[in-house]
């Protein structure tokens, strides 16, 4: 119900404007549906029951969460536990780093503070140890040491890694898990005692502090390590731990808390969000080289404008694959996995079962399997996206090759780092371009990296949906003083100038339902009681707001499962998966799980319809309860699953490399190879346009069938040209009924009419002031309808959309609704809802970027404005063209503007 | 408004999303789903109230215009049991002046929430036939009638000259015709259909037909 219109989120298809295929990729095609028969992701599903089998037959001891008794605890004095710290590191003939002797102190002292070095650099063991030696001085029985991670795969590596160090060291602790994977028996386990150190993530952490046992079992802590920080740092999940973490130091003020992270633009704010004020930064002191180059295609100039699936350069992939014996493939978005391993598949079909698939949405038994594959040496080549970014490394890893553009600095750095551990290795990632533009990109980024330009992240501003959920979370815990949580909260970065209109407005909310005391008669979910504690009464809302606390960062999630008995010609191919991974009996039709996938997506398919999954054609049987039920499929090919993941805009530092690249360009200077290699490309853009120097701005100017496009050029990455040419629609719109479709991309943006604009005439006219630009910021934003997409997670986060789960009973569907039309509502109904207006502050700041909007705005006005009419799309412009990712602004009256649209389709009807 | 020739009686299509049929003053109009806000209030969801009140207006200011002597709800009348609440029940019981004929086809909505007698509706379960119509919730096809159902709560995707909207719809193929949903509060389903279908969106005040070249299916990678 939801089929929200095409946002920047979805991917770009492959238009059939892109330059023809040629007849290999034809063949590929064909072949496809044979060989994924024999796919690896068959052997994967197999290997992971055969795992599961053996785990079940014999349980392994190496897993202390398994073991029946819980450790005792009892830690040696400091010195002793020093001594044996001392005589491991001698006996593996390890040293101790400086940075991890200081580490060690701190914690000692009970210090907070921030660890940030690469990958691979001792890390972990800094603050482990170190907090191990704090324990070992404060001696008590209960948990001792909680260790957050931003990722599910990463907790259980993580448990195992602390676990036998703490083994090594001969203490008698034990190392638990606690994440949304974890089993019901382990559960009732925690319950009745918490191991001495838990790992978790900030859901399950916000989980366990949501009942009225959590000072019980979370009050004798003496330190937490949060791991991988500039993960959490930048989002909600980030706010939800800073929130949990204030929770902790009340019960325990002198609580030391460490971040680990990677290298960041900004590690001070980083350590601030984390600690408060006081804490220690510390540096780790490897810094290891890194290789960075790009496959560079032979003939660029039949190398394709646009689109996203490189097979032009699968023949030099193939190359760099077999000169190394295991290599990680990154993608940006799970759906180019998907394809990129079909393409490997079926150039090298004696590689099936050597290589993989790896991605969030495939379910946690495949996702194990293939790392295991990686650590002991047997997969050459895993495609995956930005689910193994992180993660313990994998040895025999010697080389990167990322898929597209990096987007990031920082990410680039971290996938490269993904590679190399073995000793006498460099980490060396290679970009492959998906298109022509996407090599600037790879040469921007090895600049940035060289410069050490690297992207800074800032913690979210008082969010209002992240704190109504804790509000109803602590409701939950016991109940709460109302004004004793507002002082805990103020605690916070995120929330530490939260006024107390916000917060009455959120009081208001969850116990009455807004602001208003007539509007919400008939509202229960937070009620003070006779004691004046705020408590949730009744058990349903409790359970789904349970349900609901997990869901901070996932869209709507429908579950990818075998329609039982239904496989059409499932002769091969690991079909047997349907019977053993996590059989279900909810539904009458489900069998085995392959994994999860949009709700948004499946929503635009009808039974009969396949699709692309975890590598092979799948083909919709049935949605029903939030699973879509599959069997195999029988076409030659399906639709890719449009996944969020395409939402990866370029970031700033790369794009000020990217424009300082094209203004060298235009000078006649192509300082890296892979400008060189793109010269024929840039010249034909001089030839037919131009190449804007540093102080020019590029307007191309084309007429054809859809309309009048013009195309900007400003350089300033996506979020930013989706809000100027929002601005610009809007404010040509204002003295004129017309309608814009808007198209952005991180190089720039188009702006397409029905009716011809002069854009000289425009600009003299003030087209680019910085007059009034806040409103008309906002008014363009409104029409843009920006904030109606970001009121999704909004309306989700504060639990106003219920994520339904398998087995819901009638009741619950009847609380679907989708968030589209809770807008419309509010916006009608209660505009001045504060989960309203932060959906707008989030599409003000987040997305459009308002500053650097009207930076890039200043920019514009100053510069010389070069407005050219090519004689057909430019090699900039056709990038835009193809994109789809367009937006609509209309000043058009709702019924005149279809009455158009109507008479269009007549015409070329021919009625 | 607008005139169609359906199943050989002439029908209006109104813009408030319902559909008169003048031969017999009837009224149809599908799922209202009132007191859908105070379902979700009562659950612990802030939905804002004043969407029934909408739905309310616009069905007193249909009654008033067509001076109807029959209305036939195509079931989901209220949204769950929770919508039956003293006050919004008193005021829909109001809009029903005792010498119109009320009829509620059962929806599944209405299986769970129930009927309050105070609203004087008969209640029947479909298919309702009143010549040439099988008056339903469910669009089943009913050999020898033409059905008009609602449940689906139709859309269609309208696209042409750049520009793209999604409107609620009418739906009228060769065996069963589709109602727009009434209540204000309600999401849609985008149709897909086939050329043996007409559809008429609503645009605000106008109902408009849409040719089906534009319906054609999008995002097909």
């Amino acid at each position: 119900m939801s089929g929200s219109d095409d946002s920047p989120g979805d991917l770009p298809n492959i238009p059939p404007e892109t330059p023809p295929t040629d007849a290999s990729d034809m063949h590929t095609r064909a072949d496809i549906r044979r060989i994924v028969a024999s796919s690896s992701l068959g052997r994967q599903l197999r290997a992971a029951r055969a795992k599961k089998q053996r785990e079940q037959a014999e349980p392994v001891p190496a897993r202390p969460t398994r073991r029946a008794r819980r450790a005792g605890g009892v830690l040696p004095d400091v010195g002793a536990l020093q001594a044996r710290i001392d005589g491991l590191y001698a006996a593996r003939g390890w040293c101790v780093f400086d940075f991890q002797r200081t580490v060690w102190a701190h914690l000692q002292q009970g210090r907070s503070g921030l660890l940030h070095a690469g990958t691979g650099s001792g890390k972990t063991l800094a603050v482990w140890l170190g907090a191990l030696l704090r324990a070992a001085a404060r001696p008590a029985p209960g948990l001792r040491v909680l260790w957050i991670t931003p990722m599910r795969a990463l907790a259980a590596d993580t448990a195992l890694t602390l676990g036998e160090s703490a083994r090594a060291l001969g203490l008698d602790w034990d190392v638990g898990l606690r994440t949304g994977d974890t089993g019901a028996a382990e559960r009732a386990r925690q319950a009745r005692a918490l191991p001495q150190a838990l790992v978790t993530t900030p859901e399950s952490l916000t989980l366990l502090l949501s009942h009225d046992t959590a000072r019980e079992q979370l009050g004798a802590l003496c330190a937490v390590v949060v791991d991988e920080w500039h993960e959490l740092i930048a989002n909600k999940r980030g706010v939800q731990t800073q929130l949990a973490l204030a929770r902790l130091r009340q019960w325990n003020p002198a609580l030391p808390v460490w971040g680990l992270s990677a290298t960041l633009g900004n590690p001070d704010h980083a350590m601030q969000v984390l600690c408060g004020p006081g804490g220690e930064r510390v540096a780790g002191e490897m810094v290891r080289p890194v290789k960075l180059d790009s496959l560079i295609p032979a003939h660029t100039e039949r190398f394709p404008w646009a689109g996203h699936l490189g097979v032009k350069l699968l023949d030099a992939v193939l190359t760099e694959l077999d000169a190394s014996p295991s290599t990680l493939l990154f993608t940006n978005t799970r759906s180019q996995a998907e394809l990129w391993y079909q393409a490997l598949l079926a150039a090298r079909p004696d590689w099936a079962g050597l290589i993989a698939l790896h991605h969030g949405s495939l379910s946690r038994d495949v996702r194990e399997w293939v790392e295991a594959g990686l650590k002991n040496g047997t997969l050459r080549a895993v495609v995956c996206t930005s689910s193994l970014d992180l993660g313990v490394d994998f040895l025999p890893v010697e080389r990167v090759l990322q898929l597209g553009s990096p987007k990031g600095v920082a990410r680039l750095m971290q996938r490269a780092g993904r590679s190399g551990h073995a000793p006498g290795r460099t980490p060396h990632a290679t970009c492959v371009p998906g298109h022509g533009l996407e090599l600037i990109d790879s040469a921007a980024a090895r600049r940035a990296v060289a410069a050490g330009r690297i992207e800074p992240r800032h913690s979210p501003e008082a969010p209002v949906d992240v704190l109504v959920q804790h509000l109803v979370t602590l409701a939950l815990a016991g109940g709460f003083d109302a004004d004793a949580l507002k002082a805990e909260i103020r605690t916070t970065h995120a929330y530490r100038a939260l006024d107390d209109r916000t917060w009455d407005w959120a009081m208001d909310f969850v116990t009455r339902g807004g602001a208003s005391l007539a509007a919400y008669p008939d509202y229960c979910k937070v009620e003070r009681d006779g004691d004046g504690r705020h408590r949730v009464p009744r058990a349903d809302i409790a359970r789904r707001h349970r349900m609901q606390i997990g869901t901070i960062t996932a869209d709507s999630a429908v579950d990818v499962r075998w329609a039982r008995g239904g496989k059409s010609g499932g002769k091969s191919g690991g079909n047997n998966a349907g019977q053993t991974i996590g059989a279900s009996g909810v539904a009458a039709l489900a069998g085995g799980r392959l994994g999860q996938v949009e709700e948004s997506f499946i929503g635009r398919l009808k039974p009969g319809d396949c699709f692309l999954f975890a590598g092979r054609v799948l083909e919709l049987v049935a949605v029903r309860d939030m699973q879509a039920l599959v069997r195999a499929g029988n076409a030659a090919r399906g639709t890719v699953p449009r996944w969020a993941g395409g939402r990866m805009p370029l970031s700033s530092e790369l794009a000020q490399e990217i424009r300082a690249l094209i203004a060298l360009a235009a000078r006649g200077e192509y300082p890296e190879p892979e400008m060189q290699a793109l010269r024929p490309l840039l010249d034909l853009q001089r030839a037919w346009s131009a190449l804007p120097r540093a102080d020019e701005l590029l307007i191309e100017v084309v007429q054809s069938r859809e309309g009048h496009h013009a195309f900007f050029y400003p350089f300033s990455g996506r979020p930013v040209h989706a809000g100027l040419a929002a601005l610009l629609a809007g404010r040509i719109s204002r003295s004129r009924p017309i309608t814009f479709s808007l198209s952005f991309n991180d190089y720039g943006f188009e702006l397409l009419s029905a009716t011809p604009i002069n854009w000289a005439q425009e600009i003299a006219a003030g087209l680019l002031s910085g007059d009034a630009l806040a409103t008309d910021i906002e008014h363009c934003l409104n029409a843009a309808q920006l904030a109606r997409r970001r009121f999704r997670e909004v309306a989700r986060v504060a639990g106003l959309t219920f994520q339904g789960y398998p087995g819901q009973g009638k009741s619950a569907r009847q609380l679907q609704v989708s968030s589209e039309l809770l807008f419309d509502v509010f916006s009608r109904h209660d505009p001045d809802n504060l989960l309203l207006q932060q959906a707008k502050q989030e599409a003000l700041h987040d997305e459009l970027d308002a500053e650097r909007i009207a930076d890039t705005l200043a920019a514009m006005r100053a510069a010389r404005h070069c407005i050219t009419r090519p004689p057909s799309m430019t090699p900039f412009a056709f990038p835009l063209l193809v994109a789809r990712l367009r937006e609509r602004l209309s000043s058009e009256q709702l019924s005149d503007r279809v009455a158009r649209m109507v008479a269009l389709l007549e015409k070329a009807a021919g009625t | 408004m607008l005139q169609l020739d359906i199943a050989g009686e002439s029908m209006t299509l109104l813009a408030e999303r319902a559909l008169w049929w003048p031969a017999q003053s009837t009224l149809l109009i599908a799922d209202a789903h009132f007191g859908k806000g105070v379902t979700f209030r009562a659950r612990g969801v802030a939905v804002p109230s004043g969407t029934s009140d909408d739905t309310l207006d616009r069905l007193a200011a249909l009654l008033d215009r067509t001076g109807a002597s029959r209305v036939v709800f195509l079931g989901d009348l209220l949204h769950a049991r929770e919508a039956r609440q003293p006050a919004l029940m008193a005021t829909l019981a109001g809009l029903h002046a005792p010498a119109v004929e009320w009829v509620l086809v059962r929806g599944n909505h209405d299986a769970h929430a129930g009927v309050p007698a105070e609203l004087g509706l008969t209640v029947v379960d479909e298919p309702w036939v009143l010549a040439p119509f099988a008056l339903c919730h469910h669009p089943d096809t009913r050999t020898g009638h033409y059905v008009l159902a609602g449940h689906v709560h139709p859309a269609l995707r309208v696209e042409a000259g750049g520009d793209r909207l999604r409107l609620p719809c009418f739906a009228f193929g060769p065996d069963v015709g589709l109602l727009p949903a009434f209540g204000s509060f309600t999401g849609h389903m985008t149709l897909a259909p086939d050329a043996g279908m007409r559809c008429f969106v609503v645009a605000a005040d106008r109902v408009l037909e849409v040719p089906h070249a534009s319906a054609r299916r999008r995002g097909r990678a």
